[in-house]
């Protein structure tokens, strides 16, 4: 479905202090840098898949995102999505991807989501029954029957997502470009949208999706891509990326005796919680779990545990401190 | 052509809807936009008064330019001039992606989205002095109506390629909000009858920045000052608006979208 070949973009930009002088010497002369955002990027993407684009600001995800789209023209490489050139047949491919913005909206502050549907309809040329049709499934699914003939200034931040998404979605793309799809959403909220994420997934539409909401990455994505300096460090499954951590576990235990400070191979305290409630990380490759629960039941008395994978963020964290993902200031792209 | 049209006429009734959501805002700017149009020829009506005068050019002729221009105003600006301002704003913003997602001419759709019906108060202030103007002056001729409708139509040519210019530079130049100014600076030659600016300035308004088709050539055409032969001044129009499209779309690919 998408096929990119050593996809780059350069952009030339200028630097300055902020030192009045700085900004007077800026005024005549502007030293430009050229600056890296995208650099060979390589990667196949089949029909039906959720992957997800991972990396610190300024990474370049957004600048892929946006050559994936045909918004930017790349300085150099290939990219053929849904058997064309996004940039170079704009308007044959963008009609049969959809898009959405979490903090770019597509809908009109002062008027209902329903007139801007309506627009959008027409822009994309989507006939009346099939509009209808689409619609009211839509609507359904995502529960705005009352809320889309409200102004769209008097909805929520979760209604207007709700929203963003119809519009994304009434000319029933094939491919859909998500960025940032949550963002500043409550739980409740997130959890719809990612509901109608894998409901519109199963239904075969392959979604693209860039976000620093690792909850959004663990319930949907099944591919996760780090990027990072404008390269792919990580192209791998989300239980891939996992095992990269070993066989660690966290385990969160409330004891009858305070637990001290350990130095313990394959044991790391992760957080106090209270004297005697305590997160810890455990390797089980160097510390087996039946050897560690029965050791600290004889030493401080087990009352209560829960043991679980390592959350996401966790892997992150490492992928960060092993130096693989080096975190830089972010880009103007 | 006809899902053209029908998207165009969709967009426009939207927008139509989402600038009346605030009625009084609407009302109070049609009506500052017609003041502030009645400014020039209420000057020029005083100056008049004072026994000055446009050499060669009675008051209602004069008006008649400035009615011209209103009028032509009127229609440019809201269907075309609204570009600038978003195109201003969405690049600025990085906004102008979501016109680049539509499966639309990029071109068509930054019009479509700046659409701006405020804007027909000047077509009323327009209108209002264009019959002020007629009163003062003789029954035109039918050659010189459908002289002036060709060479109006040209006038709204030149300020739709004014306007695409104009968006196109803010492409490069982020930001300039003073395009407007530019914009009012060069096109204010066009509010006086050109006679009174020495000959190679005159061809300069014509033929170079066409400023004087906006409303001194086809007030003119209308006065029957002029013979069929300036409608030439039709191909220096068309030229113009081809310029202004090719511009625009080479200055498009300069968007560089903003921060993620």
């Amino acid at each position: 479905m998408i096929e990119v070949r050593n996809l780059t973009k350069t952009y030339m930009t200028h630097e300055r202090g902020h030192t009045l002088r700085e900004v007077a010497k800026n005024l005549i002369r502007r030293p430009m840098k050229e600056v890296r955002a995208v650099n060979a990027l390589s990667f196949t993407v089949e029909q039906g898949e959720m992957v997800a684009f991972l990396g610190p600001n300024g990474a370049g995800k957004s600048t892929t995102l946006k050559m994936l789209t045909g918004v930017l023209h790349p300085t150099s490489g290939e990219v053929r999505a849904l058997g064309l050139i996004p940039w170079k047949q704009r308007r044959d491919y963008v009609g049969r991807i959809g898009a959405v913005f979490g903090q770019k909206s597509q809908l009109l502050w002062d008027i209902p989501p329903a007139d801007a549907f309506y627009m959008n309809k027409a822009i994309y040329g989507v006939p009346d029954r099939e509009y209808r049709a689409t619609l009211e499934e839509l609507v359904e699914l995502l529960e705005v029957g009352d809320v889309m003939r409200k102004p769209t200034r008097q909805l929520s931040l979760g209604e207007r997502m709700k929203c963003e998404f119809i519009m994304a979605m009434l000319h029933r793309p094939e491919l859909v470009f998500l960025d940032e799809p949550t963002i500043g959403l409550d739980m409740i909220a997130k959890e719809n949208i990612r509901g109608f994420i894998r409901s519109m997934n199963r239904q075969g539409v392959t979604f693209i999706l860039t976000t620093h909401d690792l909850g959004d990455v663990e319930l949907l994505a099944e591919r996760v891509m780090v990027i990072n300096h404008g390269e792919i460090v990580v192209d791998d499954s989300l239980s891939g990326l996992r095992s990269r951590l070993g066989d660690k576990k966290s385990v969160r235990l409330t004891t009858e005796a305070a637990v001290p400070d350990i130095a313990r191979k394959g044991l790391h305290v992760l957080e106090r919680i209270g004297p005697l409630e305590l997160e810890l990380e455990i390797d089980t490759s160097l510390l087996p779990l039946k050897q560690f629960i029965r050791e600290f039941n004889e030493a401080y008395g087990i009352i209560d545990m829960a043991i679980e994978s390592l959350p996401i963020e966790a892997v992150m964290k490492q992928l960060y401190a092993e130096g693989a993902v080096r975190p830089e200031p972010a880009a103007v792209l | 052509m006809r899902g053209i049209v029908y998207c165009w006429a969709a967009v426009i009734r939207t927008k139509l809807a989402e600038q009346m959501a605030y009625r009084s805002h609407f009302a109070l700017s049609v009506l500052l936009l017609i003041v502030g149009d009645l400014v020039v020829p209420f000057v020029t009506l005083l100056v008049y008064r004072s026994g000055a005068s446009f050499p060669g050019w009675t008051l209602h002729e004069a008006l008649l330019i400035q009615a011209v221009f209103a009028l032509a105003k009127g229609i440019a600006f809201p269907f075309f001039f609204g570009m600038v301002g978003t195109t201003l704003s969405q690049v600025r913003e990085g906004t102008f992606d979501l016109l680049l997602l539509r499966p639309r001419p990029v071109m068509m759709m930054a019009m479509l989205t700046g659409f701006d019906p405020d804007d027909f108060g000047r077509l009323l202030s327009g209108s209002v002095l264009f019959g002020y103007a007629l009163s003062g002056l003789g029954g035109p001729s039918w050659q010189s109506w459908l002289q002036f409708g060709l060479l109006f139509l040209a006038s709204i040519t030149i300020l739709c390629a004014v306007s695409l210019f104009l968006s196109g530079m803010l492409f490069r130049w982020v930001g300039s909000s003073r395009v407007f100014d530019i914009f009012d600076a060069v096109t204010s030659f066009g509010l006086y009858p050109g006679t009174i600016f020495s000959k190679s300035l005159q061809n300069i308004l014509t033929y170079v920045l066409p400023i004087g088709l906006i409303a001194f050539v086809p007030a003119s055409s209308l006065l029957g000052r002029n013979g069929w032969g300036t409608l030439w001044a039709l191909v220096p129009a068309a030229a113009f608006l081809i310029l202004g499209a090719v511009y625009w779309n080479r200055m498009l690919r300069s968007y560089t979208s903003a921060g993620g």
